[in-house]
């Protein structure tokens, strides 16, 4: 369980990442999602110990991240975003070394990497140089660090961000083998849904809303998501795009040469919220 | 202080002996500059200071590799985000710094024997000197990579970093008397130049090889500036960021 009260962070040059962050991540997986520069990463560095934060205080599992920080990294792993494995090494070494760090025997290090780089499928290319992996085997690499640690708490940093679709769907199958809860955050809605019940959504150093996806999109209930060229009333606009939400019903009668009519998804929630706050 | 053993052996392993087969080419590279300059110094002296190119060469080269490791470091750092995965272990800045001094050391090892083997054929070596040497590119690779990583951990992007490593490679291997007699510039200068590294272990090798009187002082100084450059980088590591 991860508690967060009143976790604020301000960076030396002034900018305000955090203001005021309160909440309890008791899910077996938790979704972040936020527009860039929402303070996402911020709040994951706090977390797993990487950065201070100004004031307030977070715990994991009961233990402070800052007052028992060594206790902390015991029980977590912290896949920072934008993460490359070391170049010249192979997805094995890469594993090895890093539970290495987490005070493994080496022996027993070689053994869990081994069947960790199994389970997210990179056997085949355990030992070539990570150099030569395509950007969603290099990803795989880190998930496996996360799997071969058997840590309780996982924090995964846009874990597949940049990914191809099919890519993404393995590496989500490799975040499900993982045994602990993890937190990971993304700006891909269907990845939110597709591992997570629990969504929490953040802007400008806050938190907007917490809850299931289900729970989340209540408010649009019986509404499609109606995509225009015009204006039309109650409508969000998105660059040149005109969003509006209607009934399903009303929206195939009044529908117009160039409208485009989509399902709700989390994306909606994204666009309501941040466009309401743009403007 | 309770350090990671196992973490220091693994880094140090991954970025040394197992590195050579996948970056060979670097160690060629590495070795260019060194071997080019005892080329350049033989011929301008007529052979005459060759053992001084041969005693300062070997410093040179483990500086080199030093500075390239302490690069590595920072593409750790911003590039790969390596260190921030490092610091949610219980791993800490000194296992980390070990780890890749310990690489460095064995990254150079092909380079050392290079070196070794000249000097015997020049009959340079003696076990007391074989021995003492082997200290000097210690006490050098950890007094370099602690004063560049030190450096380096103010630099926010790796490009800069790269402009960094050059002008300081320069000055460490060039300007530091490792490749003309110690004795040819004033005091005043040596003691000014004893701030790098690469100053008071090429005295000490010109004075081991036989070459210059031995100055027990810039032991001192070395073993001074490994500790000291160590501590200073202990603190400007990044650590656990504000
Ligand atoms: N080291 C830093 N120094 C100063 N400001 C920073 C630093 N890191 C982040 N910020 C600022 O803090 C705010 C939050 O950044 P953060 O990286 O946490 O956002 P994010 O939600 O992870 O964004 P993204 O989706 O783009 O990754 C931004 O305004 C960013 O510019
Ligand atoms: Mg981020």
């Amino acid at each position: 369980m991860i508690e967060a009260r009143a976790i604020t962070k301000r960076y030396k040059d002034g900018t305000l990442a955090l203001d005021g962050v309160n909440f309890t991540l008791n899910k077996k997986t938790t979704s972040i999602i936020g527009r860039n520069g929402a303070g996402k990463t911020t709040l994951l560095r706090i977390l797993s110990t990487q950065l201070l934060p100004t004031s307030g205080t977070a715990s994991i599992n009961g233990l402070d991240v800052v007052k028992a920080a060594q206790d902390v990294r015991n029980i977590i792993v912290s896949i920072p975003q934008e993460s490359k494995p070391i170049n010249y090494l192979s997805p094995l070494d890469n594993v090895v070394l890093y539970l290495s760090a987490r005070r493994m025997r080496m022996s027993e290090a070689k053994e869990a990497a081994e069947k960790a780089i199994k389970t997210v499928g990179l056997w085949k290319v355990r030992e070539k140089i990570s150099d030569e992996l395509s950007g969603g085997m290099k990803r795989k690499i880190f998930v496996a660090m996360a799997i071969a640690s058997k840590s309780d708490v996982v924090f995964l940093d846009e874990p597949t961000t940049g990914l191809d679709p099919l890519s993404r769907i393995e590496v989500w199958s490799a975040i499900k083998a993982i045994k602990g809860q993890v937190i990971l955050t993304t700006h891909y809605m269907e990845e939110a849904q597709a591992l997570s019940d629990d969504v929490l959504m953040m802007d400008k150093g806050k938190i907007l809303s917490q809850g299931k996806v289900g729970d989340l999109l209540k408010p649009f209930k019986g509404k499609v998501r109606v995509e225009s060229t015009k204006k039309k009333s109650h409508s969000y606009k998105v660059g040149n795009t005109y969003i509006s939400y209607i009934g399903k019903n009303e929206a195939e009668a009044s529908v117009m040469v160039g409208d485009i009519i989509k399902p709700i998804t989390l994306d909606d929630l994204f666009i309501k919220r941040g466009v309401e706050l743009e403007y | 202080m309770n350090l990671n053993i196992r973490y220091i052996l693994a880094h140090g392993w991954f970025t040394g002996l197992a590195a050579i087969k996948s970056s060979y080419y670097y160690i060629i590279a590495n070795l260019c500059l060194p071997l080019s300059l005892l080329f350049v110094v033989g011929v301008l002296s007529h052979g005459e200071l060759l053992p001084y190119a041969l005693a300062g060469g070997l410093v040179s080269m483990m500086v080199t590799n030093s500075i390239q490791s302490a690069g590595e470091l920072t593409q750790f750092r911003l590039d790969d985000r390596h260190q921030d995965l490092i610091i949610a272990t219980k791993t800490g800045p000194l296992d980390y710094m070990f780890g890749e001094m310990l690489g460095s050391f064995e990254w150079s090892i092909p380079s050392i024997l290079l070196y070794l083997a000249l000097d015997m054929s020049y009959h340079l070596l003696t076990p007391y000197n074989l021995v003492m040497t082997m200290a000097v590119c210690i006490l050098v690779t950890v007094a370099t990579l602690s004063l560049v990583f030190s450096i380096l951990s103010f630099v926010k992007y790796t490009r800069k970093s790269w402009a960094i490593s050059m002008m300081l490679s320069t000055l460490l291997t060039v300007i530091a008397p490792t490749f003309y007699p110690y004795t040819y510039i004033p005091k005043s200068v040596l003691f000014v130049l004893a701030i790098l590294p690469s100053t008071p272990a090429a005295v000490l090798e010109q004075g081991l090889f036989g070459l210059e009187p031995m100055s027990w002082l810039m032991l001192v100084i070395l073993l001074a500036e490994t500790v000291v450059y160590l501590f200073i980088a202990r603190y400007v590591a990044r650590w656990r960021e504000n």
